[in-house]
């Protein structure tokens, strides 16, 4: 029996999983309770099926590495033309000499294209060496410390973009079409629109203004550190005064997406029947709202923000180049504008282990935030 | 405070309790484009410990907006003025904090639809103790241990397993049973139950209401039950209140209202109700009209536009509550002349005399649906990715039924009967996957040609259950009108004249033709989702819960049009509704569904006086009548459970585990209700009532 505002409420409710949930309705729920054990969801605390279930994702996962990897291999050898790199050289040098000059970093143009591949994969496979650029520097070596220094950057913008917009959504969203809900989403749609180059820029500028107020060189506009420093401690503090301008104009951008998506997540659910059935056992309605609605609403945040690590990894490019950061980011513009075959495989290979931590990320902390999932 | 209750309304015996609840010239508004609209105005009433308060009203005359004002949970935009007293203190004007003190502690509150009240993430357990440990220092432990007893207290079987479980695991019923336990956590002085049954199931509700007689007696609470159900009302509550355009226009005992109705909306509400023990040739009596919209109320009485009692005087001074000797309180000017006879309450909603015998014209016609061991199943599939089949969901198991032109049949059963899944089969025309459908005399697995197809598909036609969901809101009127005739090729001219046509025949006005479904009221809505159906001259019109949308003093109206349109047109009626009192005036022949199986079928009026088989018989003792004196006299069959899944149908009669009669039998008659399906089987020769049960 379906009566018309039943109907008309199960719409309004948002249902964040509602596939699962629809299908756990459909099939379970004339069995009500009597469906027993088949129904137990999996706690974390019971560990295993958690366990297997990450596992199978990231074999999974590893699978699609390998073939992105792979055919990456393929269509940079094909279309990146190494050799360029030597054109420009003087003395001049006759083609035969550059193709020469090329072989041992198994770049040679005359050797088949499989037979490079093979090289070239087997090192990666055996020996975890994924190759040399067209001038013989070790894509290991870049790659390794780029990582790190992207890695500081991201891992920390993104922390703070998630923070500030999901607490931004929750702030405004509980006052919905208030002044302070009107002039953030006003603030939040500007930002938005603002490239990521005058942004940078902008937050430059305030940087270097801050620095000459204070009469102190607190804040550093360029580099990710200074070569000077020595010691534990003033290493750690030299690198925190170089990260906070460049996480700061990243964050100014990657906030943004977060709080306009939440605030309509959480609008959504804030309506919803079960928050009101929550105020009426008690909870005032930022309770409910903290208890109840936010973490329903979160789930698809926490999907997005993983899927978005590797954009990050890679979009931080312009942030990267106005902040004189050698990080991933400016690695992916560089190999591919110097014809760096192996270079460029590696950055997309990358990119490629970075959606699949990603997506298991995004597959546990669904799991952990609701908790009707099956893990099966 | 002082524990005052105003001079208007005294106690009606010195020696009566103190009210738990006291609302005094409650008026509520919220602010809206087109002004402020006014949704509850100058309400009192008060609530005693232990007694039920019922307040019913259709929709858009105030109720739920009432019960929100009372628990504090209006948007923040409306505006509350009045008193709303609980054990003297006022809590209009407290703030989210301080209400939130008495939520769930002074007053508890069941809501409507289970399906969506439940945070659907949390454990019905964990949201238990959490409701237990905002008001009382509890450790976790033992706030879990008061959970597992609330939810047994409320008839949650194996409740410490249950607790662990989550909402989606739970029926609609079960639901709404943790609800309850939610409500009467705490142990609070008033409850306030809005449409508490609403959304469930007949043989449901039967059991939440009783769920809801336990809660009240473990907390000795008042209760203020909010419906639009009349039978509801009249089996619970003690006292009523009609709510109409946010004002509670009359207030009596149950046993009076009922038995002598004063204002003349709740007689026409009351006459407007079909009856399950009426028989159908009395017909509905609609109120004409439709409520008032409660932007910039007429100065008068906002009845009087409908009532056919107005006098001049009603359209220019709204009458206040009055008391009534012996009656309780009523709000009419003419309230005088109705109570001492002069003005007869039935005179003023005269039946309509042009309704002709009910249904005997068609029987013996032409039959243009013939439905042959019909069968239908769905896969169960698990897994997110590779969908595996781990088991079949027999929606429709084996189902024969012939219908007549000029006929209707009705097909009865809970949600998850196959009711819904036998219509959407016929409607698809394409062979079914177990058994042959027949439609004016062609089988749809042979229809052959397209044209043939094509006269298929206009000879079956459907109205569907919600009409502001099933009409596209940016098609105008004549737009929706016009497109199932573009649909079977007809041109500009033809499809002009049908559609007055059309609109003539639902008696809608010709003024709505360029008009959206947005601007159309719920009544008139359906009428054109009916007129849609009618485009294409249908032989054979299927109704999926036509009227259960609408309000009662609607419903009439379409049914009763209904009832006009068969006779002239000569149509056959497929009809689904949960409401049995609807399909008691509206089939001829009714045939109860239980899990995919027809358990009985037979004459309508037959059935009703004379249920055969034990379901049936409890589904009919479910429904609520209207009349508290009977309600409250006549022996209920309350089933235990709900109807088990249909992936896992019993081998014997699919009734098996719910049947009151099993557990009377011996054993070798219940070996073989376990283990043989019943067919069905006719009780005399030549008798059209057939049952499936082997012990009767």
């Amino acid at each position: 029996m379906i009566h018309k505002s039943a109907a008309a409420s199960t719409e309004r409710v948002f249902l964040p999983v509602r596939k699962h949930h629809d299908h756990a309705q459909t099939r379970h729920t004339p069995a009500g309770p009597a469906c027993g054990h088949r129904c137990r969801i999996p706690l974390l605390h019971e560990g295993g099926p958690m366990v297997r279930h990450v596992m199978r994702k990231a074999a999974g996962w590893l699978a699609m590495i390998v073939v992105a990897t792979n055919v990456t291999y393929v269509l940079a050898a094909w279309f990146l033309d190494p050799r360029s790199n030597y054109r420009g050289l003087r003395p001049v040098r006759t083609e035969q000499q550059i193709d020469h000059a090329l072989t041992p970093y198994n770049l040679d143009p005359r050797v088949p294209l499989a037979v490079r591949w093979w090289h070239w994969f087997s090192d990666v496979v055996l020996h975890f060496d994924w190759g040399k650029s067209p001038v013989g520097a070790s894509v290991n070596s870049e790659i390794g410390f780029r990582v790190l220094v992207s890695g500081q950057l991201v891992t920390a913008a993104t922390l703070l973009s998630v923070v500030a917009g999901v607490a931004l959504s929750v702030f405004t969203a509980s006052r919905q079409y208030g002044w302070w809900d009107r002039i953030t989403q006003l603030v939040s749609v500007f930002l938005f629109n603002v490239p990521a180059a005058v942004a940078a820029l902008a937050v430059v500028f305030a940087g270097i203004w801050l620095n000459q107020h204070l009469g102190w060189r607190f804040l550093y506009v360029a580099g990710e550190a200074s070569p000077t420093v020595s010691g534990l401690w003033p290493t750690v503090a030299d690198r925190f005064q170089h990260l906070i301008l460049p996480t700061l104009s990243l964050t100014v951008l990657g906030y943004v997406g977060y709080h306009l998506t939440q605030r309509s997540l959480l609008l959504d659910s804030i309506n919803s029947d079960f928050v009101r059935t929550a105020r009426a056992t008690g909870l005032t309605r930022a309770q409910a709202i903290r208890r109840h609605a936010l973490r329903a609403s979160l789930i698809p945040t926490a999907t997005s923000v993983a899927f978005s690590i590797p954009a990050i990894f890679t979009g931080a490019v312009i942030t990267e180049t106005v902040f004189g950061w050698n990080g991933m980011g400016q690695y992916f513009v560089q190999t591919i504008a110097k014809n760096d075959v192996h270079g460029a495989v590696a950055v997309a290979a990358f990119g490629a282990a970075m959606t699949a931590i990603g997506a298991v990320l995004a597959d546990v902390a669904v799991v952990l935030l609701d908790p009707r999932v099956r893990v099966s | 405070m002082t524990l005052t209750t105003a001079g208007m309304h005294p106690p009606a015996e010195s020696a009566a309790p103190a009210p738990v609840l006291s609302v005094r010239d409650l008026s509520i508004s919220f602010p809206s484009e087109a002004g402020p609209v006014q949704a509850v105005r100058q309400v009192s009433f008060d609530v005693l410990p232990g007694q039920t308060l019922g307040i019913v009203g259709e929709s858009g005359s105030g109720k739920s907006a009432t019960a929100m004002g009372i628990m504090g949970l209006l948007p923040e935009t409306a505006h509350v003025s009045g008193r709303v007293l609980l054990g003297g203190r006022d809590l209009v004007g407290l703030n989210d904090r301080q209400l939130s003190a008495v939520r769930g502690k002074g007053i508890g509150m069941v809501f409507q639809d289970p399906l969506s009240a439940l945070t659907p993430i949390f454990s019905v357990g964990r949201q238990l103790s959490d409701a237990l440990r905002v008001h009382q220092s509890l450790t976790k432990q033992a706030a879990w241990n008061r959970a597992v007893e609330l939810l047994d207290l409320v008839g949650i079987p194996d409740p410490h397993r249950s607790a662990r479980s989550f909402p989606h695991e739970f029926s609609g019923g079960m639901r709404q049973r943790v609800v309850i336990a939610l409500a009467m956590a705490n142990s609070p002085s008033v409850i306030v139950a809005d449409e508490p049954t609403t959304a469930l199931d007949v043989t449901v509700q039967a059991q939440i209401l009783g769920v809801l007689r336990t809660a009240q007696a473990e907390t000795g609470a008042g209760m203020v039950l909010i419906t639009h159900d009349l039978g509801v009302v009249a089996g619970y509550a003690d006292e009523v209140a009609v709510m109409y355009a946010g004002r509670i226009v009359e207030q009596a005992g149950a046993k009076e209202l009922f038995g002598r109705p004063t204002m003349p909306y709740t007689i026409g509400l009351l006459g407007a109700v079909p009856r399950p023990q009426a028989r159908a040739d009395r017909p509905l009596v609609p109120i004409t009209g439709e409520p008032p919209s409660l932007v910039k109320l007429p100065a008068g009485c906002s009845f009087a536009d409908r009532c056919p009692a107005a006098v001049d005087a009603c359209r220019t001074q709204e009458p206040a509550l009055a008391a009534v000797p012996g009656h309780g309180q009523v709000a009419c000017l003419r309230v005088g002349d109705i109570a001492d006879g002069h003005l007869a309450a039935d005179s003023l909603f005269p039946a309509v005399a042009d309704a002709e015998e009910h249904g005997g014209a068609g029987s013996g016609g032409e039959v243009v649906l013939r439905v042959a061991g019909l069968a239908k199943t769905f896969p169960v599939t698990k897994g997110a990715l590779l969908k595996r089949r781990v088991g079949t969901l027999h929606a429709v198991g084996d189902v024969s039924f012939e219908l007549q032109a000029g006929q209707t049949l009705g097909l009865v059963g809970e949600s998850g009967s196959g009711k819904t899944t036998t219509l959407l089969e016929i409607m698809r025309l394409r062979q079914p996957e177990g058994g042959r459908i027949e439609i004016v005399g062609t089988d749809v697995a042979a229809q052959g040609s397209p044209e043939r197809a094509r006269e298929l598909r206009r000879a079956v036609q459907i109205v569907m259950q919600d009409p502001s969901g099933s009409l596209d809101p940016r098609l105008s009127v004549f737009q929706l009108l016009a497109e199932p005739l573009q649909a079977v090729g007809a041109d500009r001219e033809t499809i002009q004249a049908r559609v007055s046509e059309l609109l003539h025949l639902v008696q809608l006005d010709a003024s709505v033709t360029d008009r959206f479904p947005s601007a159309l009221s719920g009544g008139q809505r359906q009428r054109v989702g009916i007129a849609r159906a009618l485009a294409t001259e249908p032989r054979i019109v299927v109704l999926d819960e036509p009227v259960s949308a609408l309000d009662v003093s609607v419903q009439a109206s379409i049914v009763n049009l209904l009832t006009k349109l068969q006779r002239e047109l000569g149509l056959a009626y497929l009809i689904v509704a949960h409401d049995l009192a609807v399909m008691r005036h509206v089939s001829d022949r009714i045939a109860v569904m239980y899990l995919g199986h027809i358990i009985e079928t037979g004459d309508t009026e037959d059935l009703f006086t004379n249920p055969r088989h034990p379901y049936t018989e409890a589904l009919l003792s479910a429904i609520p009548v209207p009349d508290p004196q009977l309600e409250r006299s006549r022996e209920h069959i309350v089933l235990e459970g709900e109807q088990p899944s249909a992936s896992r149908l019993p081998s014997g009669c699919v009734f098996v585990d719910r049947c009151p009669l099993y557990r009377l039998l011996d054993d070798g008659l219940r070996q073989r209700c376990r283990t043989e399906r019943p067919l069905l089987g006719s009780a005399g020769p030549g008798s059209g009532h057939r049952h499936a049960c082997h012990a009767r």
